[in-house]
């Protein structure tokens, strides 16, 4: 994104605070492609993408108030919402649903409508960075940040130690702070 | 506690991630009111992110913004969406916009249907009730337009005398006409003007064969031109209508007759 900042961070939060629809139209320009690229990385569909998007910034309008500078940047609190809500799409049942129907239509039939939304997305954003990663490592963090399973809930599927996953993610983290410098 | 050490265990990216649990968190924020080194860290870390994620942004179609923007500038369109937003844990946006409109749809529906079961109902009780009118209507018609043909037939039938009896001095308003058939001995009578009686007397129309007067009924002073069926008589010279007390007299109180007619022109 090339949009150069016409705020501060203090005076854009004021502002989106007071609700003002000129400053949500600059955070949505300046920072849409950034969060569509995460939604896109967790669900791989153009369409679904779009609607969350669309969702994510209406939440973040109505959820601003909320927004505790203290605990972090702005972009670190809408980049959250953008992943819970991607996550949370991706587990839902009738996008489950989706999946097993496409997987159950497409075998040896031509390819589905519904397929031409999918992106490839192991080749931008953080999938990028992570393919630097280890695999055990990266299946962790796949795991663990793109499809939002607990450490615990990694523990058991991976039959892992709880340490060994806390471990293991941690370490790939710490990469992940060299890869973006 | 070695912040520095603390710093290295990647419990800053962790913490920005999202990856921290809930203790951790608490433990990070904690510290981070001591020492400005770790939100320096996390500050250092933020930035990194964002540009990455700036540098790798995907643009999204433009229609994302512009429902963004209506649904900001249009507070019930931003009402549906905070309630999408609470229940998201279950369902993709995209479905649950299908099912949203599909469930506004229906009841939209279902208000049209009420309307239109509403609106039929009501023409029906009215059709119902103009339909009854109506019956009653053609009822009454059928039965004026039967009594005018049987009057017309009456007074076309060759063997029917129409006896004209005029006002006596005593009633000179009073008239009416007799309709009396020769061959089946009918009479009828039509009332064309006879003055309203007190409720303990009737008029009596009486037929005067030769000079001798015979009863042919009472009747009361109803709306004029109803044609009344009276008794028989195969002959009579003439007709006369007198007052009498209600339920007649065998013989006629000539000084209150009033009117009469002959059967036959006088010669």
């Amino acid at each position: 994104m090339s949009a150069i900042p016409t705020y501060t961070e203090q005076e854009l939060v004021s502002l989106l605070k007071n609700r003002d629809n000129k400053a949500f139209g600059y955070l949505y320009d300046h920072y849409s492609g950034a969060l569509y690229s995460i939604i896109l990385q967790i669900l791989s569909d153009t369409e679904l993408a779009n609607d969350v998007l669309q969702d994510v910034f209406v939440n973040i309008w109505r959820k601003i108030e909320s927004y505790d500078s203290t605990k972090g940047r702005l972009f670190t609190w809408m980049l959250n919402i953008a992943r819970n809500a991607s996550i949370d799409t991706l587990r839902s049942k009738t996008y489950q649903n989706d999946r097993k129907n496409q997987s159950m239509d497409n075998q040896g039939e031509e390819p589905l409508v519904a397929l031409v939304t999918q992106v490839n997305v192991d080749n931008i954003g953080f999938r990028k960075v992570l393919a630097q990663l280890r695999d055990e490592q990266r299946l962790l963090i796949d795991l663990a940040y793109f499809k939002g399973y607990t450490h615990e809930e990694i523990a058991e599927m991976e039959n892992l130690p709880l340490g060994t996953v806390k471990t293991r993610i941690r370490s790939a983290l710490i990469q992940l702070r060299g890869f973006l410098k | 506690m070695n912040i520095k050490e603390y710093i290295s265990s990647g419990i800053v990216q962790s913490y920005v991630l999202d990856q921290a649990d809930a203790a951790e968190r608490a433990e990070f924020e904690k510290l981070s009111a001591q020492y400005p080194e770790l939100v320096a860290e996390r500050k250092a870390f933020e930035e990194a992110l964002e540009k990455f994620a700036l540098q790798n942004a995907v643009v999204p179609p433009r229609q994302v913004k512009d429902g963004f923007l209506e649904a900001i500038q249009n507070p019930s369109i931003n009402q549906s969406k905070v309630i999408t937003m609470e229940q998201h844990s279950n369902a993709p946006v995209r479905k649950n916009s299908g099912l949203r409109f599909m469930a506004a749809a229906s009841v939209v529906l279902l208000l049209a249907c009420g309307w239109f079961a509403y609106r039929f109902y009501n023409q029906a009780t009215e059709l119902k009730a103009s339909n009854s009118d109506l019956q009653t209507r053609l009822d009454s018609a059928e039965n004026t337009l039967n009594k005018i043909v049987d009057e017309q037939k009456l007074i076309k039938d060759p063997n029917v005398t129409v006896v004209n009896m005029v006002g006596s001095t005593a009633a000179p308003q009073s008239s009416a006409n007799v309709f009396w058939d020769t061959a089946s001995a009918s009479v009828f009578l039509m009332v064309k003007n006879m003055p309203k009686l007190p409720s303990d007397q009737q008029y009596q129309l009486w037929a005067l064969i030769g000079g001798q007067p015979k009863s042919l009924g009472v009747f009361d002073s109803l709306q004029n031109n109803v044609v009344l069926r009276m008794d028989n008589t195969k002959k009579a010279d003439a007709f006369a209508i007198t007052i009498e007390k209600k339920g007649g007299t065998k013989s006629p109180t000539l000084e209150k007759m009033q009117s009469s007619g002959r059967t036959k022109a006088p010669l």
